[in-house]
């Protein structure tokens, strides 16, 4: 019975092959690709990863990424609350109506996206033209095609994902507390300052984790709309592996373990921060 | 009470107004030839007509197809069969598949790509072919949804107890598997590859830098057709829009209505 039962072993054969050739084993070689010098015959180096933090341009990639994800996060992350905390208190056809918007919505990124502000906002953008003519100086005068305009995108597809994440939240914030705290006579802001946002914290915070790591990795859009002129982590890492005649895997790859690197010590961040909330909540 | 409502409603409608006015606003692009004023004029379809007449749009939409089916259809199956290995006869290493399942979730797509690129580019076998890599990238990509929504679906079953029934009635566990939970579970399997449809329909990142400029699919084709033509794209863009929403749309019902037939049994 049991030579038999290793034999099923062999049905997981095509699924172990598949994740260790196009999962394990690149993302393994692009580490220590990391290592090794693009030119020369080293075994081990750190160049690669001086001339990431010694170099202006990735220096400048390094600080931006981490803005716009910062900035898109953080004005995903205050509209998501509003939405969702709207969305718990109204129900029935509007609120079937937002959540089925959110949820079409939540697949409307990437080119697309570019292409739909490019069409609202670009240069010859009908907004643009709109504000010409009625002396919009604000409208007139936008430029899509700087950091704030990737910004303003970026916020546009954290908005219905975010969205979508916090509502279920919201369920655990009893209408008992509420009143009891009105009872208590506290006012509305008092209470979701005082007890609403810190029971909500841990979500809150998960959700800009996924926020943030959605906005780092995020390339389609601003490659659609800057094409390869812009500092950003993403748009620098496939700069070093596509459109060149001589492939940058050591570069690319000390790109690419900087950019996972910023991923991780975000979640660590906010799951440090979340755990001191949840320690303040078992203490109550 | 009233009065908390008001400001809630207020809140949903400014957020959907958000949400809806650039999609709104490129509809109305691709409908009429002429917008530099404040109402566009000259309302035609003739864009769309023509757009379905181009063989090369047509021919995009082919590709986009078929390299949608293929990496879909090998998840399914690879996933089931581990799956299959791990609930029944290994449970203890079922933690290792999830955990390779929920890597890609945070690697995403540029890294993915890139890593893959740079490891089998200057292969001389088949392995070197851009679609191979492109089908491999795809299937790790959508990894995460389909595992997820596979293994929910045979929570939701009890596999254990339908595979004992099987059983009794003296089928062998294999056939029992196949036959008896990979139909319970479909419609948790259809959900999930139409997530994964919805995925592979929206990526560019893995298409541009594995298979460049040799396997055009219709969001490359949008990708060039913005920068010579915006009334042809905003076409193209309304076409791959539609075909996103109703995806989504069909997932949203087939998730409700799995719900609803849930709370029934229960």
């Amino acid at each position: 019975m049991n030579k038999k039962k290793y034999v099923y072993l062999i049905a997981l054969l095509p699924f172990l092959v598949v994740a260790v050739m196009y999962e394990i084993i690149p993302l393994i070689m692009i580490i220590i690709n990391s290592f090794q010098p693009d030119e020369g015959a080293a075994v081990f180096t750190l160049a690669n990863y001086q001339k990431v933090f010694s170099k202006l341009l990735y220096q400048k990639a390094i600080i931006n990424s981490i803005k716009i994800s910062l900035i898109s996060a953080g004005i995903g992350i205050v509209i998501a609350f509003i939405g969702a905390r709207a969305a718990h208190q109204v129900q029935g056809r509007l609120h079937n109506v937002f959540m089925a918007i959110l949820n079409m919505v939540s697949n409307f990124a990437g080119i697309p996206l570019a292409f739909a502000y490019m069409i609202m906002l670009g240069n010859a953008g009908v907004l643009v033209q709109l504000g010409k003519k009625m002396g919009f100086d604000a409208l007139a005068n936008f430029n899509l095609y700087t950091s704030g305009g990737v910004s303003m995108i970026y916020v546009y597809f954290q908005i219905p994902l975010s969205t979508l994440l916090l509502i279920p939240a919201f369920e655990g914030v009893r209408k008992e507390w509420q009143e009891a705290s009105m009872l208590l006579g506290a006012s509305r802001s008092a209470f979701w300052f005082k007890v609403g946002i810190p029971v909500l914290m841990p979500s809150i915070l998960s959700t800009f984790s996924v926020l943030f790591a959605n906005a780092l990795a995020a390339y389609a859009t601003v490659y659609a709309l800057m094409m390869n002129n812009i500092a950003l982590l993403p748009i620098q890492i496939a700069g070093c592996f596509v459109g060149e005649v001589q492939i940058r895997k050591g570069l690319g790859g000390a790109l690419s373990v900087t950019m996972m690197i910023v991923m991780v010590v975000m979640i660590l961040i906010t799951n440090a921060i979340s755990k001191r909330f949840q320690k303040g909540a078992a203490k109550a | 009470m009233k009065k908390k409502n008001t400001g809630a409603v207020v809140a949903m409608v400014l957020i959907l107004i958000y949400l809806l006015i650039p999609l709104i606003i490129s509809v109305i692009y691709s409908l009429f030839s002429n917008w530099t004023g404040i109402i566009p004029k000259g309302f035609t379809v003739e864009t769309y007509a023509k757009l379905f007449r181009d063989p090369d749009f047509l021919a995009s939409l082919g590709r986009t197809l078929l390299i949608c089916v293929i990496p879909i259809a090998i998840t399914i199956v690879i996933v089931l069969l581990a799956l299959f290995v791990t609930v029944i006869y290994f449970p203890r290493l079922e933690k290792y598949v999830q955990i390779i399942c929920m890597i890609p979730y945070t690697i995403q797509g540029v890294i993915l790509s890139v890593s893959i690129l740079s490891m089998y580019v200057s292969n001389k076998s088949f392995l070197g072919n851009r679609l191979i890599m492109l089908i491999g990238a795809y299937c790790i990509i959508i990894l995460p949804f389909i595992y997820q929504g596979i293994r929910n679906g045979m929570r939701a079953v009890n596999i254990n107890v339908l595979l004992e029934a099987a059983e009794m009635l003296g089928a062998t566990r294999i056939y029992a598997f196949f036959k008896v939970v990979v139909p319970n579970i479909l419609s948790a399997i259809i959900v999930s590859s139409l997530l994964a449809v919805g995925i592979i329909f929206g990526d560019y990142v893995l298409v541009r830098n594995l298979a460049g400029s040799q396997w055009q699919n219709v969001q490359i084709y949008l990708y060039q057709a913005m920068k010579s033509d915006s009334m042809k794209s905003s076409a193209v863009f309304c076409v791959i829009m539609a075909v996103t929403f109703i995806i989504a749309a069909v997932v949203l019902y087939l998730q409700s209505h799995e719900g609803k037939t849930a709370q029934k049994a229960e």
